[in-house]
């Protein structure tokens, strides 16, 4: 089928009549305006870092994302137990919170907090970490998405955060379930501020032209995700919450002094 | 829902005209998304060039769609998806309900998409005793109202709070209410059980990326990503021209369709899809499908006249500012696609000759050209599409229509042709006015077939003489 | 002071047949310039209902004649937006298999110049000595707005209007629903679309619409008139003409 649909397809643009394709369809460098961005975003100042702390500031209200600025890990982790103290669950009335098994998120040891005993925290699981290829095993991924579903908050990292938009750049990979973002009520992102971009540009230059980006790809599954949930099909009035979550909660920890 | 309604235009647009709801709707609509868009484009990084640029990059893509749809295929199969080829609805169709016999599917969730619209795909799954729950809340709107989408972004603009709220307590069995967050907690509740639950989410494609091998979905809700992440399948539908080269090309274009769409810089919710969860990964679909469908696209890219309507992203930009649009509504195009847009494609995909008052009933005011984020000349398009319809074109199937007129535009040219003649007709014309009916020295009442412009308006009579004869005048009375 | 190549007058037919004084309002302003003002006397309409409707070879055959009888002029000027918006960007298009004919087109396109265009463009002239003592509001036809690009133009000389006040009225920009045949054959639309345009202006409290195109001015009058409403229907040679 798909040589006749292509063939249809070139008779349509001439290619018998001598209509070549173009040769420089597909990208093989930089640009030099991408060179400077990405040196710029490599010898990025303290003070830009600033600007783009302060226009994430200005833009998160707008977007109705909840910007908690913290400057360790033990303060991000407390205000999250807090967070999470505070909301009630949406569906039900049993408190449970699921996550990422991300580094970040590790480090925070939520499930050490004595504030949150008793609330079950669920981790994505991780079959093995070395052979991506072993597949999870089905039960094991049916019990995660049974926690999933549970649960009210989501707490997920994210790959970058650009500050012009308020957008979060996150990758599917092992241990960073798309739905933890997702089925929620709440979606909490823990995001360090040096994954910090300024533009959108910037986010598109890196995944393209990085070499360590490149390598990895967009994956099979990349979301960028600005805000929470939001519809305006009923009389264009803005309601926050339509399928996604309600809630969208910005942790940036800063560098420790 | 394929096949098209359009031979009612007229009539569509006279019950639309008179239905304050739907004019209060759409004013609304336009003047809230129309100015909000344009402000938009004046703050691109880029500069309004960009738009050019962009429209370029889309020209680009459709000029090689045969190196970019086989790089896309050969790509999203390293991923481990599949990639099918439909060259009409009807394949299309039988693709994707087999797909979901194969996998014993019966319920399917759906984010919004003008293909999935344009093939009928709902009915043909339904035929195949498949549940099919549109799950964007516009949509989901109107499928339990059983009506068209007014809009390609949003849906269900033509109803009232009240008019949701009573169809969601006949539908729902909730509490009436016409409170939005209420409604959309009610809607939320819903299609909760239904992403659960549901064995195969489909979704369409806003532009893919050849080099890299995804497609992208953009949603605001994030029922999309419900639908693409939760079910066991996901199989996406996209028109074949929906797709550009490189990652650099679709972000440009993807920021500009936000802006028009929605007058955001970026949709909340942007996915980029490649394949299946890959193994190791704990959600995600078992299997991804991508089904290409041409249903008439090979067709305008054959004609150089209408091969820039490929470029087309459908954000929807050009309904939010058509002045037509803006006072008959989508359900006049009767088609899944309306507004300027709709008015060309239809055409040009269902048979220009079945939807000929979509050629006609513009005003070519340009509007749509300056509001669409790609410039894309509608203007010009309806024009060659007016010539087709005048003097036919064998190699559309156009027959030559409006036998009447075209009598009439020949009566126009032999009398245009020759100032003697034009003068005399003119004379004749200013004797015959003298017996239509007045209002303060203006025409009351035109005869046929000029008669459409009298019924809410006065006329002008012909002045007792011409600017030439008075110009002629006054040059004998300076010799 | 630099020649200042004489001009030759393209009149919408809407201006010669219904509304005369337009035209002469133009040479009047024109004169009162030192402008040489000539005009073929055997023109007729420019094609472009025809065009709009699709019926290409009737257009076709008023290009061929427009071009035969303005070929020779130095500068073409028209006080319609639209119709210069027709011999510029059409023109050209219908002779798009016939490339001795497309080159002719394109040159008589390129000398062609809507009024207010050859005013403040070509002459440099925003203030032409003007007064009108009313209250004004102006519409931005499209053809002439989208499609040629005039609109500072217009505005420009309105500017210089001595004692006139000029109101903006809301979404200026917007479509009367005229459309030429559209007018005609779609009436409810058109007259829907005009309904607002005429809201609008009776919004800004003005004495006075203007613009640059018979044809959506003369859709505006039409209901004006109908409703009874005050407000008077000038082209903006008419404001330019006055004293």
């Amino acid at each position: 089928m798909q040589q006749t649909f292509i063939s249809t397809i070139k008779q349509a643009l001439g290619r018998s009549q001598g209509s070549k394709p173009a040769e420089d369809l597909f990208t093989t460098e930089p640009s030099e305006h991408e060179k400077i961005v990405l040196t710029q975003i490599q010898q990025r100042t303290s003070a830009q870092h600033n600007a783009n702390m302060s226009r994430l500031r200005e833009v998160t209200g707008p977007l109705y994302v909840n910007l908690h600025e913290h400057s360790s890990l033990e303060e991000t982790a407390e205000a999250i137990a807090a967070l999470i103290k505070e909301k009630s669950p949406e569906w039900g009335t049993e408190k449970h919170v699921c996550r990422w098994d991300h580094p970040l998120i590790n480090q925070l040891k939520l499930e050490s907090l004595p504030e949150l005993s008793g609330i079950p925290i669920h981790t994505t699981p991780i079959f093995d970490v070395t052979d991506q290829a072993r597949p999870i095993p089905s039960s094991q991924k049916e019990q995660f998405r049974a926690q999933v579903e549970q649960s009210f908050i989501g707490i997920t990292s994210a790959d970058y955060c650009v500050a012009a938009t308020a957008t979060l750049a996150l990758r599917s990979r092992p241990g960073q379930s798309r739905s933890v973002s997702l089925v929620p009520s709440i979606h909490v992102a823990v995001v360090k501020e040096k994954k910090l971009l300024s533009t959108l540009e910037e986010l598109y230059t890196l995944l393209k032209w990085d070499p360590a980006e490149r390598k990895e790809g967009l994956t099979n599954n990349l979301s960028l995700i600005s805000g929470p949930s939001k519809t305006g099909d009923i009389e264009l009035i803005m309601v926050h919450g339509a399928h996604g979550p309600r809630e969208l909660h910005l942790f940036i920890i800063g560098e420790e002094q | 829902m394929a096949g098209i309604d359009s031979e009612k235009y007229k009539q569509n647009a006279h019950k639309a005209i008179a239905d304050p709801v739907l004019q209060s709707a759409l004013t609304s609509l336009q003047g809230r998304l129309g100015p909000a868009t344009k402000k938009l484009y004046n703050t691109l990084p880029e500069g309004q060039e960009l738009r050019k640029i962009a429209h370029q990059y889309r020209r680009k893509a459709i000029d090689n769609l045969d190196v970019l749809l086989e790089t896309l295929a050969e790509n999203i199969r390293s991923h481990g998806g599949q990639v099918h080829f439909a060259p009409s609805a009807e394949d299309a169709v039988e693709i994707c309900v087999r797909i979901a016999l194969e996998n014993h599917v019966r319920t399917v969730v759906k984010g919004k998409s003008m293909v999935t619209e344009e093939i009928g795909l709902n009915d043909g799954l339904e035929q195949a005793g498949i549940e099919v729950t549109e799950t964007d809340l516009g949509e989901y709107i109107i499928q339990l109202a059983g009506e068209r989408p007014t809009h390609i972004v949003a849906p269900a603009i033509h109803k009232t709070r009240e008019q949701i709220g009573e169809l969601f307590t006949e539908k729902l069995g909730t509490p009436y209410t016409d409170d939005p967050p209420t409604l959309t907690q009610d809607a939320r509740r819903a299609l909760r059980e239904k992403f659960l639950t549901a064995d195969m989410g489909i979704s369409g494609c806003n532009l893919a990326c050849a080099e890299t091998g995804h497609i992208t979905t953009v949603s605001n809700e994030g029922n999309i990503r419900m639908a693409t992440t939760l079910p066991k399948l996901h199989v996406a539908v996209m028109g074949m021209e929906r797709i550009v080269a490189n990652l650099e090309e679709q972000q440009a274009i993807l920021r500009l369709m936000s802006m028009g769409a929605a007058s955001q810089q970026i949709g909340g919710y942007v996915s980029y899809v490649g394949g299946p969860a890959a193994p190791g990964h704990s959600d995600g679909p078992e299997q991804f499908h991508l089904i290409i469908v041409d249903n008439g696209r090979s067709k305008i890219l054959a004609d150089e006249t209408f091969r820039e309507m490929l470029c087309c992203i459908r954000c929807g930009a050009c309904l939010n500012i058509c002045p037509v649009y803006g006072k008959i509504g989508g359900h006049s195009y009767g088609s899944a696609y309306s507004g300027p847009v709709g008015a060309v494609v239809t055409p040009l995909l269902f048979g220009i000759n079945d939807a000929s008052d979509l050629c006609s009933g513009e005003s070519l005011c340009g509007a749509c050209r300056q509001a669409c984020p790609l410039e894309i000349n509608l203007p010009r398009m309806l024009l060659a599409l007016r010539s087709k319809l005048s003097e036919g074109d064998p190699s559309w199937q156009v027959k030559p229509a409006r036998n009447q007129e075209r009598w009439l535009f020949r009566c126009w040219q032999f009398v245009n042709g020759n100032r003697t003649l034009y003068n005399l007709f003119y004379a004749v014309a200013r004797k015959a006015q003298k017996i239509l009916p007045t209002q303060d020295g203006m025409i009351r009442k035109l005869p046929y077939p000029f008669n459409g412009w009298t019924s809410q308006r006065n006329m002008q009579p012909l002045a007792p003489k011409t600017f030439m004869q008075r110009w002629q005048e006054k040059q004998e009375g300076k010799k | 002071m630099k020649h200042t190549p004489p001009v030759t007058l393209f009149v919408q037919c809407i201006i010669d047949t219904i509304y005369p004084d337009v035209a002469e309002a133009m040479v009047k302003v024109l004169e009162d310039l030192n402008i040489q003002v000539s005009c073929p006397t055997s023109q007729t309409c420019c094609g472009q209902p025809a065009f709009n409707s699709g019926h290409r070879q009737v257009a076709k055959a008023a290009a061929c004649k427009f071009i035969d009888l303005f070929e020779e002029a130095e500068i073409i000027i028209s006080p319609s937006g639209s119709c210069v918006n027709m011999v510029r960007h059409h023109y050209p298009e219908l002779f798009a298999d016939d490339p001795e004919m497309q080159k002719r087109a394109i040159k008589v396109g390129a000398k062609t110049y809507e009024f207010t265009q050859y005013l403040v463009d070509v002459l440099q002239a925003e203030d032409v000595g003007a007064r009108f003592a009313r209250k004004v509001t102006y519409h931005a036809s499209c053809h002439l707005n989208r499609f040629l690009g005039v609109d500072r133009q217009p505005r420009a000389l309105l500017s210089h209007i001595r004692e006139m006040e000029l109101i903006e009225m809301k979404d200026a920009d917007r479509c009367c629903g005229f459309g030429g045949t559209f007018a005609v054959k779609y009436s409810d639309i058109s007259e829907a679309i005009l309904k607002e345009k005429v809201d609008n202006i009776l919004q800004t409290g003005a004495e006075v619409v203007t613009g640059c195109d018979m044809g959506c001015l003369m859709n505006i009058q039409g209901m004006l008139s109908r409703i009874n409403a005050s407000v008077e229907v000038k082209h903006i040679a008419q404001l330019l003409a006055e004293r």
